[in-house]
């Protein structure tokens, strides 16, 4: 099982970490983080330029479990599971990607 | 005949001639005035009734003058006119009355100039529209008037007296209306008391009235063996603005029955020195225990240094008013910045902050 999880956590790609991470620090800055703050960010870092290739990220990462889409209201939100944390921490640990800014936050705290 | 126009106007003009003609915007203001010769009202259009004044706007004075212009302009020919510069209803009529005499086509006649003795607010102590409305009414009109030469003299009464000394209205108005019945009782004092020197019958009289400047008038007990200069420079009239260097001067010595009358060559030397040659005459009053000097003098100073006190005080009301209405209207909330907990914010938005493993911790998701 674990070296199932290491697979699958080395062949994640840059936006995917971005994606867990900025969830992370929205969950921890108690605010929601849905789709298309997602994909401002993404298109803000130059990581993508189509909402479907944010949407096939966010897909991705909610078909390994490691975030939750909840639709709530007319919003689908993320929300970063254990899985996804330890998928992080690993990442984070390995210092595989940098972190960028996220402009939703940005825009909240500012 | 005098007119009075607008509340202060008209008590000062009754006060000095009780025939006088009134004119108010309002008819509880020309109710209040117990003796008139004649109470006009210029109408307003308004429907509910004149019964209100002019509320401090002299652009309702204005408004109103319409409604008498023709009547007006004609009336005040040759007249004394009584106003105050601080409220609405005096101010706007006066200022238009003075703007109509300037504009005419026709030139007037020096017997047929309007005098006008203006009240001035005491901007210290007054509204602070009285002083706004003085300052248009001295930096235009009257500015005007004296430029084109188209009024008699203008007599600048102060209401600082009556706010430094506390008197009473009806009291400072019958000083206002006294004082100046001393100065225009020169030409019947010529006429009727034994004529020593000199001369000033109605006509130098009418002359000297009309001529363009304004009128700075005095009188007190004169002694002839102290210096001239020094008893004018202590014997300004209370009423008035203090007066700038004479253009022209007019001058009355009365001398008690047997007295020196060649004490006037003294005056006349302090006129010369200062280049103006006065109008003068000199009578004997048996009533008179010592000499007795009634002195005018014309002046022109430049309403716009004139206006410099009222602009100083009009800007220090504005600054006051500004300051109130800042601590009354907006509360500024303390700030209290705690440079550490600033920093880590700072350094969350740019996403390089707080350990997200740490945010994952807290979380519980690890």
């Amino acid at each position: 099982m674990s070296t199932l999880f290491d697979e699958q956590v080395s062949f994640l790609a840059e936006d995917h970490f971005l994606v867990l991470y900025w969830a992370a620090q929205s969950e921890g800055a108690g605010v929601r983080y849905n789709i298309t703050n997602c994909f401002d960010d993404l298109k803000f870092s130059g990581m993508t330029r189509t909402k479907q290739t944010a949407m096939a990220t966010v897909a991705a990462l909610a078909a390994l479990r490691f975030v939750d889409l909840r639709d709530e209201g007319n919003r689908k939100n993320i929300y970063i599971t254990t899985h996804g944390a330890k998928a992080l921490r690993q990442l984070v640990l390995e210092k595989a990607f940098s972190p960028k800014p996220s402009l939703h936050l940005k825009g909240i705290a500012s | 005949m005098t007119i009075g126009i607008g509340g202060a106007g008209s008590k000062i003009a009754t006060a000095l001639n009780p025939d006088a003609t009134v004119i108010n915007v309002s008819e509880t203001e020309l109710g209040k005035i117990p003796e008139a010769g004649r109470r006009i009202l210029a109408s307003l259009h308004h429907a509910g009734g004149q019964f209100r004044g002019s509320r401090k706007d002299p652009e309702i004075g204005r408004e109103a003058f319409q409604s008498l212009r023709r009547e007006l302009s004609q009336m005040a020919r040759g007249d004394l006119v009584f106003s105050s510069t601080g409220g609405g209803t005096g101010n706007g009529i006066t200022a238009a009355l003075i703007e109509e005499l300037t504009n005419l086509d026709e030139e007037i006649q020096p017997s047929q100039k309007t005098q006008f003795a203006l009240i001035l607010p005491f901007a210290k102590l007054e509204p602070a529209e009285f002083t706004r409305n003085t300052i248009a009414i001295l930096g235009g009109p009257v500015s005007q008037a004296i430029d084109s030469g188209s009024t008699g003299n203008i007599f600048l009464f102060s209401n600082r007296l009556k706010f430094e000394s506390r008197l009473r209205e009806d009291r400072f108005n019958r000083m206002i209306a006294d004082s100046l019945s001393v100065f225009q009782a020169v030409p019947e004092k010529n006429d009727t008391l034994g004529l020593l020197d000199g001369h000033i019958d109605y006509e130098d009289f009418a002359h000297y009235i009309s001529r363009p400047f304004f009128n700075h008038f005095t009188y007190f007990d004169y002694n002839p063996s102290a210096s001239f200069a020094g008893q004018l420079a202590a014997n300004p009239n209370p009423l008035l603005l203090p007066p700038e260097s004479p253009i022209e001067a007019l001058f009355l010595l009365e001398v008690p029955a047997g007295g020196d009358p060649t004490a006037f060559y003294e005056i006349l030397e302090y006129f010369a020195k200062i280049d103006v040659s006065p109008v003068y005459s000199v009578v004997e009053n048996p009533e008179r225990t010592k000499p007795f000097v009634t002195v005018s003098l014309l002046y022109s100073r430049k309403p716009a240094e004139l206006l410099d006190d009222f602009n100083r005080i009009s800007d220090e009301h504005t600054q006051a008013k500004v300051r109130k209405s800042l601590e009354q209207h907006i509360q500024l909330p303390k700030l209290e910045v705690n440079l550490r907990e600033h920093a880590e914010r700072e350094a969350k938005q740019r996403g390089a902050g707080e350990d997200v493993l740490s945010v994952l911790k807290r979380l519980g998701k690890l």
